[in-house]
């Protein structure tokens, strides 16, 4: 089936104008299906890491949101242990006008800012709530050990 | 349910006219439309100044459109031009601030509440850009004089204009403007000298005329490519296709907007709730003033769109060509009730509807069997067409499908179209007659055979018909099965309830489809149902229903107990 101009458009221009700190490459054999590299944002825990992520379009994208999913271990509330990430953009609050650009920018800014009150890893959560710096120097660690460049 | 639906179609009745259910025919969108796109000349620049100058105009100040407002009927004036808003009398429901003042619309009359008068987005950017192209040439000096005479078209804008002591005035208004006709021409609707009704007659000596052309296609190339890119659809990423604009104005193409509306009802923009029923939008009014833009900025590229929408549809006609319903078993000659709310199948079932009304059923490979050569598919490789009986839209957008099962078929290849699957099917008939007759023969014979030489070695236990069906003549199998289903019948079996009768019918008399009734009524397992759709003989299939007829007695007989569940 072809690829819907949609996706040949976002794809060039997310190669033409990238955003900072954000790549994401199609596979040459899947135009669906992209290598995604996002790096930790500043001031947050994850500075300095760079993080591998998949992202898959769905045959009815942009009706229903891309599937995306971290490769590298993260400690953070929202990612649980298999990748996955809770963010409502990814779900039911997804709209067609969003886009890969959008989400990956989302996706930067959660890193930035931990929901610890909405959590998908509920131990990550919990030790957040219990004790934020502890929480936030494991999240460091991680980032140092996992999430090198 | 049905009293919901009731209301719905008292509404209908009323004011919503613009609403109401659409044919079939009218289910999938963009064909009517693509008709009337083919062969839309391009305006020329130079030579229909005055119409391209109008399409931007304000019909109410004749300026060029300043924060346009699209009312829900598709007509555009400036925010400043609106009608005022009045109190909307005698509306209780939905009684909030927004929907008790009323705009009417100064060009078809009908009235709308203030919230679904919001400015138009799209449009706006696109004056935006239109005046910025247009002041960057703004000083020509060096360019020869064009004069302008306004020409009020009839008699009727005459009086259509309070004022006629005004307008007498505009006859032989004259203006003079350095700069190509397209220039002049909007500089004098800015300045508010040019009715949006009357024409403009140009004058220019033959070598200024030429240099006024030159000017004209390059203004007008200017304004193409600025305007472009704010008329991309924000969901396909093309040049908008009937472009809709919903009420908090933002405009996408009609049929990204019935594909978004399967989903949700949020502008996927502004997130603003759409209260326009799902079925409602292939009525609803496109942008006037964007089509018309659209038509003339670049039909070349609203031309490629059409083709390629169609082509997109088209597609979906080749190898892949049978949409494929994954949920339960059909059986042929039965119906087959659906009630479709996931937008995939709802997308589906507009093709259909639009197409040749079919489809194939198939159900889910539950235990993950490998299916032929298609390897483990999350469905089973056989299964049955449908075609479409009625199909009742609901206001929601979900649908009643009632479904009568026409042939049965199996999956050679499959692949995916938008969500759902859809697959290269072949089917599946039974054998000839004449093939049908020798194999029974054979079929009777060597299992006479069979049970001979097996009483030889167990004279007390010979095989009868009644152990061993394969020693049954097929009408005799057929007439067995007969039996079975009247006796249950008498016995006041519930799944021969007349209410059960009523939708399947009484058992047909007949050898080749009466398998397919018994199994579409009898309450077993649908895997065993389900190999009845690869069977190729009759007398394959009245062997199957016949060993579920024994196991039933079987179940039955032993305990003696009139009170079975069967």
């Amino acid at each position: 089936m072809a690829l819907p101009k949609r996706i040949i458009k976002e794809t060039e221009r997310l190669m033409n104008e990238p955003v900072p700190g954000i790549s994401a490459v199609p596979h040459e054999d899947n135009l669906r299906y992209f290598d995604v590299t996002i790096d930790g944002p500043s001031q947050s825990p994850y500075e300095g890491g760079l993080f591998k992520l998949e992202l898959f379009l769905p045959d009815d994208y942009p009706m229903t949101p891309p599937k995306i999913r971290f490769l590298t271990k993260i400690y953070h509330p929202n990612i649980d242990r298999l990748g996955r990430i809770c963010l409502d953009v990814l779900k039911s609050n997804w709209s067609p006008a969003l886009q890969i650009r959008t989400i990956l920018l989302s996706i930067q800014a959660l890193l930035g800012a931990p929901n610890p009150d909405d959590p998908l890893a509920n131990d990550v959560a919990q030790k957040w709530k219990e004790d934020q710096n502890a929480a936030i120097e494991t999240a460091r660690q991680w980032t140092q050990e996992h999430a090198k460049p | 349910m049905n009293q919901y639906r009731q209301k719905y179609s008292l509404a209908q009745s009323g004011e919503l006219a613009h609403r109401k259910s659409i044919p079939p025919s009218k289910l999938m969108v963009g064909h009517d439309f693509s008709q009337e796109f083919k062969d839309q000349p391009a305006l020329d620049p130079h030579g229909d100044a005055r119409q391209l100058v109008r399409l931007v105009q304000c019909r109410s100040c004749s300026k060029p459109l300043s924060a346009p407002v699209t009312l829900p009927c598709g007509h555009t004036t400036c925010r400043a031009c609106l009608a005022p808003t009045r109190p909307r009398d005698n509306i209780s429901y939905p009684n909030t601030p927004d929907r008790q003042y009323g705009i009417t619309c100064k060009i078809c009359d009908e009235e709308y509440p203030t919230v679904e008068c919001s400015a138009d987005v799209t449009l706006t950017k696109v004056m935006e850009v239109v005046k910025q192209t247009i002041a960057r040439v703004q000083d020509t000096p060096e360019a020869p004089v064009c004069v302008l005479e306004e020409i009020p078209v009839s008699e009727d804008d005459v009086h259509d204009s309070n004022d006629e002591k005004e307008l007498t005035s505009y006859q032989g208004h004259r203006k003079e403007f350095r700069g190509g006709r397209l220039h002049a021409t909007f500089q004098m609707a800015s300045d508010g000298e040019l009715r949006y009704n009357s024409d403009v007659q140009y004058r220019a000596s033959p070598s200024d005329a030429q240099i006024h052309a030159h000017l004209d296609a390059e203004l007008f190339n200017g304004l193409r490519e600025a305007a472009h890119s704010e008329l991309d659809c924000l969901v396909c990423y093309n040049m908008m296709l009937d472009p809709t604009t919903l009420p908090c104005g933002h405009t996408f193409c009609r049929h990204c907007l019935v594909r978004v509306m399967d989903h949700s009802s949020i502008c996927p923009i502004c997130r603003a709730g759409i209260h326009i029923p799902p079925i409602a939008i292939q009525n609803y009014p496109s942008n006037g003033r964007l089509v018309a833009l659209l038509k003339s900025l670049s039909p070349e590229h609203v031309q490629a769109r059409v083709e390629a929408l169609e082509s997109e549809e088209d597609n979906s006609e080749g190898a892949l060509s049978t949409p494929l319903f994954v949920c339960t078993l059909s059986l042929p000659n039965t119906p087959t009730f659906l009630h479709i709310f996931e937008p995939r199948y709802r997308l589906m079932m507009r093709r259909c509807m639009e197409g040749n009304r079919r489809f194939g059923m198939v159900m889910y490979n539950r235990s993950s069997a490998p299916q032929g050569d298609l390897g483990p598919t999350s469905f089973l490789q056989y299964g049955t067409m449908l075609e479409i009986i009625n199909l009742e839209l609901l206001p929601d957008g979900r649908s009643f499908v009632e479904t009568r099962g026409v042939s049965r078929f199996r999956i050679k290849a499959y692949g995916q179209l938008d969500g759902y699957y859809v697959g290269n099917v072949e089917r599946v008939d039974d054998v000839p007659i004449i093939e049908e007759e020798q194999l029974e023969r054979q079929e009777v014979l060597e299992a006479q055979a069979w049970a001979d030489a097996y009483v030889l070695e167990n004279p007390q236990d010979p095989r009868t018909p009644e152990n061993f069906p394969g020693l049954l003549s097929t009408d005799e199998l057929f007439r067995r099965c007969i039996g079975f289903v009247e006796q249950m019948s008498q016995r006041s079996a519930p799944w021969l309830s007349s209410r059960i009768v009523n939708v399947y019918g009484p058992p047909p008399d007949n050898h080749k489809t009466f398998p397919f009734w018994f199994a579409s009524v009898l309450p077993i397992a649908e895997e065993e149902k389900y190999r009845l759709l690869a069977t190729t003989r009759v007398r394959e299939r009245l062997l199957i229903v016949y060993s579920w007829i024994k196991r039933i007695e079987g179940q039955r007989w032993p305990s003696g107990n009139s009170c079975s569940i069967l």
